[in-house]
Protein backbone atom coordinates (compact mmCIF):
# COMPACT_ATOMS: atom_id res chain seq x y z
CA UNK A 1 0.00 0.00 0.00
CA UNK A 2 1.68 3.49 -1.04
CA UNK A 3 1.22 5.29 2.17
CA UNK A 4 3.78 8.37 0.51
CA UNK A 5 0.42 9.55 -1.27
CA UNK A 6 -0.87 10.26 1.92
CA UNK A 7 1.88 12.93 3.02
CA UNK A 8 2.00 15.58 1.11
CA UNK A 9 -1.68 16.12 1.31
CA UNK A 10 -1.52 15.91 5.05
CA UNK A 11 1.91 17.74 5.55
CA UNK A 12 0.58 21.13 3.39
CA UNK A 13 -3.22 20.93 4.66
CA UNK A 14 -2.75 20.38 8.21
CA UNK A 15 1.25 20.79 8.60
CA UNK A 16 0.89 24.53 7.13
CA UNK A 17 4.39 23.25 5.30
CA UNK A 18 5.39 24.49 2.00
CA UNK A 19 4.81 21.93 -0.87
CA UNK A 20 8.40 21.84 -1.70
CA UNK A 21 9.66 21.18 1.71
CA UNK A 22 6.52 18.88 1.60
CA UNK A 23 7.41 16.49 -1.82
CA UNK A 24 11.11 16.61 -0.50
CA UNK A 25 10.39 14.87 3.11
CA UNK A 26 7.67 12.73 1.51
CA UNK A 27 10.12 11.34 -0.98
CA UNK A 28 12.79 9.87 2.01
CA UNK A 29 9.31 8.38 3.40
CA UNK A 30 8.70 6.58 -0.03
CA UNK A 31 12.31 4.84 0.56
CA UNK A 32 11.73 4.28 4.03
CA UNK A 33 8.98 2.30 3.38
CA UNK A 34 9.76 0.66 0.39
CA UNK A 35 12.69 -0.86 1.96
CA UNK A 36 11.04 -3.17 4.28
CA UNK A 37 8.92 -4.41 1.47
CA UNK A 38 11.26 -4.86 -1.27
CA UNK A 39 13.05 -7.26 1.25
CA UNK A 40 9.94 -9.36 1.70
CA UNK A 41 9.38 -9.17 -2.03
CA UNK A 42 12.86 -10.10 -2.62
CA UNK A 43 12.65 -13.12 0.04
CA UNK A 44 9.68 -14.79 -1.94
CA UNK A 45 11.59 -14.46 -4.69
CA UNK A 46 8.83 -12.39 -6.77
CA UNK A 47 11.31 -9.44 -7.88
CA UNK A 48 13.50 -9.51 -11.16
CA UNK A 49 15.85 -7.47 -10.87
CA UNK A 50 16.88 -7.30 -14.17
CA UNK A 51 13.94 -5.99 -15.19
CA UNK A 52 14.02 -3.51 -12.41
CA UNK A 53 17.78 -2.03 -13.44
CA UNK A 54 16.95 -1.86 -17.19
CA UNK A 55 13.67 0.46 -16.06
CA UNK A 56 15.89 2.49 -13.49
CA UNK A 57 17.37 3.87 -16.32
CA UNK A 58 14.20 5.41 -16.87
CA UNK A 59 12.57 6.11 -13.91
CA UNK A 60 15.87 7.86 -12.40
CA UNK A 61 16.37 10.19 -16.16
CA UNK A 62 12.56 11.09 -15.27
CA UNK A 63 12.73 11.50 -11.34
CA UNK A 64 15.82 13.99 -11.73
CA UNK A 65 13.62 16.21 -14.63
CA UNK A 66 10.86 15.47 -12.23
CA UNK A 67 12.68 17.64 -9.37
CA UNK A 68 14.19 20.52 -11.46
CA UNK A 69 11.12 20.96 -13.59
CA UNK A 70 9.31 21.25 -9.93
CA UNK A 71 11.44 24.47 -9.00
CA UNK A 72 9.89 25.83 -12.59
CA UNK A 73 6.37 24.81 -11.90
CA UNK A 74 4.19 26.95 -9.55
CA UNK A 75 2.32 25.30 -6.42
CA UNK A 76 -1.20 25.06 -8.00
CA UNK A 77 -0.49 23.25 -11.06
CA UNK A 78 1.42 20.88 -8.65
CA UNK A 79 -1.65 20.90 -6.46
CA UNK A 80 -4.17 20.06 -9.80
CA UNK A 81 -1.66 16.80 -10.97
CA UNK A 82 -2.13 15.99 -7.22
CA UNK A 83 -5.42 15.95 -7.38
CA UNK A 84 -5.20 13.88 -10.48
CA UNK A 85 -3.19 11.35 -9.42
CA UNK A 86 -5.03 10.79 -6.23
CA UNK A 87 -8.18 10.26 -8.50
CA UNK A 88 -6.53 8.22 -10.42
CA UNK A 89 -5.23 6.09 -7.30
CA UNK A 90 -9.20 6.41 -6.13
CA UNK A 91 -10.38 4.68 -9.26
CA UNK A 92 -7.71 2.21 -9.46
CA UNK A 93 -8.69 0.71 -5.70
CA UNK A 94 -12.71 0.63 -7.06
CA UNK A 95 -11.48 -1.70 -9.94
CA UNK A 96 -9.59 -4.39 -8.99
CA UNK A 97 -6.60 -5.60 -10.80
CA UNK A 98 -7.99 -8.60 -13.02
CA UNK A 99 -6.17 -9.56 -15.71
CA UNK A 100 -4.76 -12.73 -14.26
CA UNK A 101 -5.98 -15.05 -16.83
CA UNK A 102 -3.66 -13.16 -19.96
CA UNK A 103 -3.61 -14.28 -23.26
CA UNK A 104 -1.00 -16.83 -23.05
CA UNK A 105 2.33 -15.64 -24.61
CA UNK A 106 3.37 -16.39 -27.88
CA UNK A 107 6.91 -19.26 -27.16
CA UNK A 108 8.34 -17.93 -30.22
CA UNK A 109 8.63 -14.55 -29.65
CA UNK A 110 11.42 -13.00 -32.25
CA UNK A 111 14.51 -13.56 -31.00
CA UNK A 112 15.86 -10.14 -31.40
CA UNK A 113 13.48 -8.12 -29.35
CA UNK A 114 14.90 -6.33 -26.60
CA UNK A 115 13.85 -8.69 -23.24
CA UNK A 116 15.44 -11.67 -25.24
CA UNK A 117 18.67 -9.80 -25.89
CA UNK A 118 18.74 -8.52 -22.16
CA UNK A 119 17.41 -12.24 -20.69
CA UNK A 120 14.82 -10.95 -19.13
CA UNK A 121 12.22 -13.60 -18.36
CA UNK A 122 12.33 -15.34 -16.06
CA UNK A 123 9.94 -16.90 -13.47
CA UNK A 124 8.64 -17.42 -10.26
CA UNK A 125 7.92 -19.41 -7.21
CA UNK A 126 3.81 -19.52 -7.22
CA UNK A 127 2.70 -20.73 -4.18
CA UNK A 128 -0.45 -22.63 -5.21
CA UNK A 129 0.96 -24.33 -7.95
CA UNK A 130 4.13 -25.37 -6.03
CA UNK A 131 6.30 -25.11 -8.56
CA UNK A 132 7.59 -22.23 -10.67
CA UNK A 133 5.77 -20.30 -13.10
CA UNK A 134 7.82 -19.16 -16.48
CA UNK A 135 7.09 -15.68 -18.04
CA UNK A 136 8.25 -13.99 -20.78
CA UNK A 137 8.52 -10.18 -20.99
CA UNK A 138 6.90 -7.74 -24.02
CA UNK A 139 7.56 -3.98 -24.83
CA UNK A 140 10.35 -3.26 -23.49
CA UNK A 141 11.04 0.46 -25.24
CA UNK A 142 7.07 1.22 -24.34
CA UNK A 143 7.81 0.28 -20.78
CA UNK A 144 11.24 2.70 -20.78
CA UNK A 145 8.65 5.45 -21.99
CA UNK A 146 6.13 4.74 -19.27
CA UNK A 147 8.55 4.53 -16.51
CA UNK A 148 10.13 8.02 -17.40
CA UNK A 149 6.61 9.30 -16.68
CA UNK A 150 6.10 7.66 -13.73
CA UNK A 151 9.63 8.62 -12.41
CA UNK A 152 9.12 12.46 -13.09
CA UNK A 153 5.76 12.22 -11.37
CA UNK A 154 7.45 10.36 -8.23
CA UNK A 155 10.32 13.09 -7.88
CA UNK A 156 7.51 15.50 -9.10
CA UNK A 157 5.02 14.99 -6.23
CA UNK A 158 6.84 12.96 -3.75
CA UNK A 159 5.09 9.49 -4.02
CA UNK A 160 6.43 6.18 -4.73
CA UNK A 161 3.76 6.56 -7.89
CA UNK A 162 3.24 2.41 -7.72
CA UNK A 163 -0.16 3.85 -8.66
CA UNK A 164 1.87 4.78 -12.34
CA UNK A 165 4.45 1.85 -12.27
CA UNK A 166 2.53 -1.30 -11.79
CA UNK A 167 -0.36 -0.80 -14.31
CA UNK A 168 2.89 0.04 -16.97
CA UNK A 169 4.27 -3.27 -15.95
CA UNK A 170 0.93 -4.66 -16.38
CA UNK A 171 -0.11 -3.86 -19.53
CA UNK A 172 3.41 -2.98 -21.27
CA UNK A 173 5.51 -6.01 -20.61
CA UNK A 174 2.82 -7.72 -19.40
CA UNK A 175 3.99 -9.20 -16.50
CA UNK A 176 2.62 -11.66 -13.90
CA UNK A 177 0.53 -9.21 -11.30
CA UNK A 178 2.94 -10.72 -8.54
CA UNK A 179 5.94 -9.98 -10.51
CA UNK A 180 5.09 -6.20 -11.25
CA UNK A 181 3.97 -5.22 -7.83
CA UNK A 182 7.33 -6.93 -6.04
CA UNK A 183 9.54 -5.28 -9.40
CA UNK A 184 7.42 -2.06 -9.01
CA UNK A 185 8.26 -2.11 -5.30
CA UNK A 186 11.90 -2.32 -5.91
CA UNK A 187 12.42 0.25 -7.99
CA UNK A 188 10.42 2.73 -6.20
CA UNK A 189 13.98 2.97 -3.54
CA UNK A 190 16.33 3.65 -6.50
CA UNK A 191 13.68 6.08 -8.14
CA UNK A 192 13.32 7.98 -4.92
CA UNK A 193 16.92 7.77 -4.09
CA UNK A 194 17.48 9.73 -7.45
CA UNK A 195 15.33 12.40 -6.62
CA UNK A 196 15.83 12.45 -3.14
CA UNK A 197 19.81 12.99 -3.54
CA UNK A 198 19.16 16.17 -5.66
CA UNK A 199 16.22 17.69 -3.43
CA UNK A 200 18.86 16.68 -0.28
CA UNK A 201 22.17 18.32 -2.67
CA UNK A 202 19.47 21.44 -3.01
CA UNK A 203 18.73 21.84 0.29
CA UNK A 204 15.37 21.12 0.04
CA UNK A 205 15.48 18.51 2.81
CA UNK A 206 14.39 19.67 5.85
CA UNK A 207 15.41 17.04 8.74
CA UNK A 208 12.88 18.44 11.25
CA UNK A 209 10.32 17.59 8.87
CA UNK A 210 11.60 14.98 7.12
CA UNK A 211 12.86 12.60 9.96
CA UNK A 212 9.68 12.40 11.79
CA UNK A 213 7.74 11.81 8.98
CA UNK A 214 10.00 9.20 8.25
CA UNK A 215 9.80 7.18 11.15
CA UNK A 216 5.87 7.55 11.39
CA UNK A 217 5.57 6.00 8.01
CA UNK A 218 7.84 3.04 8.79
CA UNK A 219 5.97 2.63 11.88
CA UNK A 220 3.00 3.53 9.94
CA UNK A 221 4.04 0.87 7.98
CA UNK A 222 4.33 -2.02 10.65
CA UNK A 223 1.32 -1.38 12.47
CA UNK A 224 -0.24 -1.06 8.83
CA UNK A 225 0.37 -4.66 7.47
CA UNK A 226 -1.66 -5.85 10.75
CA UNK A 227 -4.15 -3.64 10.52
CA UNK A 228 -4.69 -4.72 7.06
CA UNK A 229 -4.74 -8.44 7.50
CA UNK A 230 -7.65 -8.08 10.60
CA UNK A 231 -10.45 -6.10 8.25
CA UNK A 232 -12.15 -7.11 5.97
CA UNK A 233 -11.05 -6.13 2.32
CA UNK A 234 -13.82 -4.55 0.93
CA UNK A 235 -14.67 -2.07 3.72
CA UNK A 236 -10.92 -1.33 3.78
CA UNK A 237 -11.30 -0.96 0.11
CA UNK A 238 -14.10 1.62 0.35
CA UNK A 239 -12.16 3.58 3.40
CA UNK A 240 -9.55 4.41 1.23
CA UNK A 241 -11.40 5.18 -1.70
CA UNK A 242 -13.23 8.41 0.17
CA UNK A 243 -10.04 8.97 1.75
CA UNK A 244 -8.29 9.61 -1.54
CA UNK A 245 -11.06 11.67 -3.02
CA UNK A 246 -11.47 13.58 0.38
CA UNK A 247 -7.71 14.48 -0.26
CA UNK A 248 -8.24 15.23 -3.99
CA UNK A 249 -11.18 17.52 -3.31
CA UNK A 250 -8.44 19.11 -0.83
CA UNK A 251 -6.16 19.12 -3.58
CA UNK A 252 -8.25 20.99 -5.84
CA UNK A 253 -9.11 23.71 -3.06
CA UNK A 254 -5.16 24.28 -2.58
CA UNK A 255 -4.72 24.93 -6.62
CA UNK A 256 -7.25 27.96 -6.42
CA UNK A 257 -6.14 28.95 -3.28
CA UNK A 258 -8.60 27.85 -1.03
CA UNK A 259 -7.01 26.56 2.32
CA UNK A 260 -9.60 24.55 4.78
CA UNK A 261 -7.19 23.11 7.42
CA UNK A 262 -5.69 25.54 8.16
CA UNK A 263 -6.01 29.52 9.31
CA UNK A 264 -3.77 31.98 7.02
CA UNK B 1 21.11 -19.38 -11.28
CA UNK B 2 19.23 -22.61 -12.14
CA UNK B 3 15.33 -22.12 -12.88
CA UNK B 4 14.57 -19.36 -15.31
CA UNK B 5 16.98 -16.79 -17.45
CA UNK B 6 16.94 -14.10 -15.02
CA UNK B 7 17.14 -15.12 -11.62
CA UNK B 8 20.10 -14.03 -9.66
CA UNK B 9 19.50 -15.92 -5.93
CA UNK B 10 22.10 -15.10 -3.95
CA UNK B 11 21.97 -11.40 -4.81
CA UNK B 12 18.63 -11.05 -4.08
CA UNK B 13 18.74 -12.62 -0.32
CA UNK B 14 21.84 -10.10 0.05
CA UNK B 15 20.05 -7.42 -1.33
CA UNK B 16 16.58 -8.16 0.79
CA UNK B 17 19.47 -8.24 4.06
CA UNK B 18 20.91 -4.62 3.36
CA UNK B 19 17.88 -3.32 2.82
CA UNK B 20 16.30 -4.84 5.55
CA UNK B 21 19.42 -3.83 8.19
CA UNK B 22 20.33 -0.09 7.00
CA UNK B 23 16.51 0.75 6.77
CA UNK B 24 16.70 -0.51 11.08
CA UNK B 25 19.82 1.35 11.20
CA UNK B 26 18.89 4.80 9.73
CA UNK B 27 15.18 4.76 11.49
CA UNK B 28 17.60 4.66 14.48
CA UNK B 29 19.50 7.24 13.67
CA UNK B 30 16.57 9.45 12.69
CA UNK B 31 14.83 7.99 16.36
CA UNK B 32 18.56 9.18 18.43
CA UNK B 33 18.53 12.30 16.55
CA UNK B 34 14.64 13.08 16.86
CA UNK B 35 15.32 12.13 20.69
CA UNK B 36 18.38 14.80 21.15
CA UNK B 37 16.40 17.50 19.14
CA UNK B 38 13.36 17.00 21.94
CA UNK B 39 15.58 16.91 24.79
CA UNK B 40 16.96 20.31 23.81
CA UNK B 41 20.11 19.72 21.90
CA UNK B 42 20.95 21.12 18.67
CA UNK B 43 21.34 17.60 17.13
CA UNK B 44 19.19 17.83 13.66
CA UNK B 45 22.77 16.90 11.99
CA UNK B 46 21.82 13.42 13.82
CA UNK B 47 18.63 13.35 12.13
CA UNK B 48 20.23 14.61 8.80
CA UNK B 49 22.38 11.75 9.13
CA UNK B 50 19.50 9.34 9.23
CA UNK B 51 18.11 10.92 6.30
CA UNK B 52 21.13 10.71 4.84
CA UNK B 53 21.79 6.99 5.47
CA UNK B 54 17.71 6.35 4.30
CA UNK B 55 19.02 8.06 0.44
CA UNK B 56 21.85 6.00 0.24
CA UNK B 57 20.23 2.38 0.90
CA UNK B 58 19.06 2.16 -2.71
CA UNK B 59 22.39 3.74 -3.96
CA UNK B 60 24.11 0.88 -2.02
CA UNK B 61 21.92 -1.43 -3.70
CA UNK B 62 22.53 -0.04 -6.95
CA UNK B 63 26.35 -0.36 -6.28
CA UNK B 64 26.26 -4.13 -5.06
CA UNK B 65 24.23 -5.23 -8.50
CA UNK B 66 27.15 -3.64 -10.26
CA UNK B 67 29.32 -5.12 -8.12
CA UNK B 68 27.73 -8.53 -8.53
CA UNK B 69 27.29 -8.21 -12.59
CA UNK B 70 30.95 -6.80 -12.91
CA UNK B 71 32.24 -10.13 -11.24
CA UNK B 72 29.47 -12.58 -13.30
CA UNK B 73 31.10 -10.59 -16.12
CA UNK B 74 28.13 -9.67 -17.37
CA UNK B 75 29.36 -6.21 -19.27
CA UNK B 76 26.22 -5.52 -20.54
CA UNK B 77 24.18 -5.11 -17.50
CA UNK B 78 26.94 -3.48 -15.63
CA UNK B 79 27.02 -0.84 -18.32
CA UNK B 80 23.59 -0.72 -17.75
CA UNK B 81 23.78 -1.02 -13.55
CA UNK B 82 26.65 2.11 -13.95
CA UNK B 83 24.50 4.39 -16.26
CA UNK B 84 21.48 4.59 -12.95
CA UNK B 85 24.45 5.26 -10.59
CA UNK B 86 25.52 8.07 -12.94
CA UNK B 87 22.23 9.25 -13.24
CA UNK B 88 21.94 9.75 -9.56
CA UNK B 89 25.50 11.24 -9.05
CA UNK B 90 24.53 13.69 -11.83
CA UNK B 91 21.26 14.41 -9.69
CA UNK B 92 23.85 15.40 -6.80
CA UNK B 93 26.10 17.21 -8.98
CA UNK B 94 23.65 18.99 -10.63
CA UNK B 95 21.71 20.08 -7.09
CA UNK B 96 25.09 20.60 -5.36
CA UNK B 97 26.09 23.24 -8.23
CA UNK B 98 22.70 24.97 -8.13
CA UNK B 99 22.81 26.28 -4.79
Amino acid sequence: MASGIFIVPVLVSFGGVGIRTAVAASIVSVIACSCGSAAAFLRAGLTNIRIAIVLETATTLGALTGVFLGGLLPPSVLFLLFAAILLLSARQMLVARQREAAPAAPLEADSADWATVLKLHSSYPEGSLGRPVHYRVHRVPLGLALMYGAGLISALLGIGSGVLKIPAMDTALRLPIKVSSATSNFMIGVTAAASGVAYFALGDINPLVAGPVAIGSVIGALLGARFLMAVSGERLRLFFVVVLLVLAVQMLLEAFGMHLGRRS
Amino acid sequence: MNEGLGRHHKLESLLARVLDQGAWLASGVIAVGWTMVAGGWRASWVINSGVALFLLLPVLRVVIMLVVFLRERDYRFSAITALVLSIIVLGALLGIHMT
